[in-house]
């Protein structure tokens, strides 16, 4: 069979490109350590936050020596705790779920993004640099007041989050 | 359908290098296209996904 250089070439280039986009990939993961949003959680009656030792008062505290837990709730039409106050150069773990209907839970113009389903939490582990404020947003069509729904997520120095007693007010 | 080639189609084609169908511009268009994918690639990967703040890591 009479193949074309042509066509010799972009088949050549064509599995060049398709390994390119497989090794981008595999070195997000093993390199910067790019994660996905795993269901490693166990569920939740999304009933009975309240009585919830992790969501019955939403907060943000700390675990280790630089590592903090977030404990957030979404539901319609907010976030709670608002603001999310967080130190910088920091690990965060975000735990995410949701007392009434399915909500998105998106930190805008950045990459830390999940659906919260009511009976899951969403756990996502992010690292902060310096001080600043983000959105919060819901990205999934939640009901009458979705356009409305948002939050804040503040980055605070190490001395002012302690000030503020570690936890969000 | 190769009939509608014509008569120089056949035993002219055995010369292997020696290419008489020559679209060095579908190439050129192919190779701009290939380049658009792997600089779009490039920008959507490594600057707006890594570039952004709060990489999800675990």
């Amino acid at each position: 069979m009479h193949i074309h250089a042509y066509e010799k070439l972009w088949l050549a280039l064509s599995i060049v490109l398709i390994l390119a986009l497989i090794g981008t990939v595999t070195y997000g993961a093993v390199g910067p350590g790019v994660a996905m949003v795993a269901d490693s959680q166990s569920t939740i009656d999304p009933a009975g936050l309240d009585e919830d030792e992790r969501f019955s008062e939403p907060r943000v505290e700390q675990v280790g020596e630089n590592e903090y837990e977030a404990y957030v709730v979404a539901y319609q039409f907010g976030f709670e705790p608002t603001p999310i106050v967080v130190p910088a150069n920091s690990t965060v773990t975000l735990h995410v779920t949701s007392r009434d209907v399915i909500h998105g839970f998106q930190v805008v113009g950045t990459s830390a993004n999940t659906m919260v389903v009511p009976g899951e939490v969403s756990e996502i582990t992010v690292e902060t640099d310096e001080p600043t404020e983000y959105g919060l947003l819901c990205n999934e069509y939640c009901g009458a007041g979705h356009h409305v729904m948002e939050g804040k997520l503040h980055v605070v120095s190490r001395s002012e989050f302690e000030n503020r007693g570690g936890d969000s007010a | 359908m190769a009939r509608s080639e014509t008569a120089h189609t056949g035993a002219d084609d055995v010369g292997g290098d020696g290419e008489e169908f020559d679209p060095i511009g579908t190439l050129t268009l192919i190779g701009i296209y290939f380049a658009i994918l792997v600089l779009a690639w490039v920008y959507i990967y490594f600057v707006e996904f890594l570039g952004r703040d709060l990489v999800i890591v675990g």
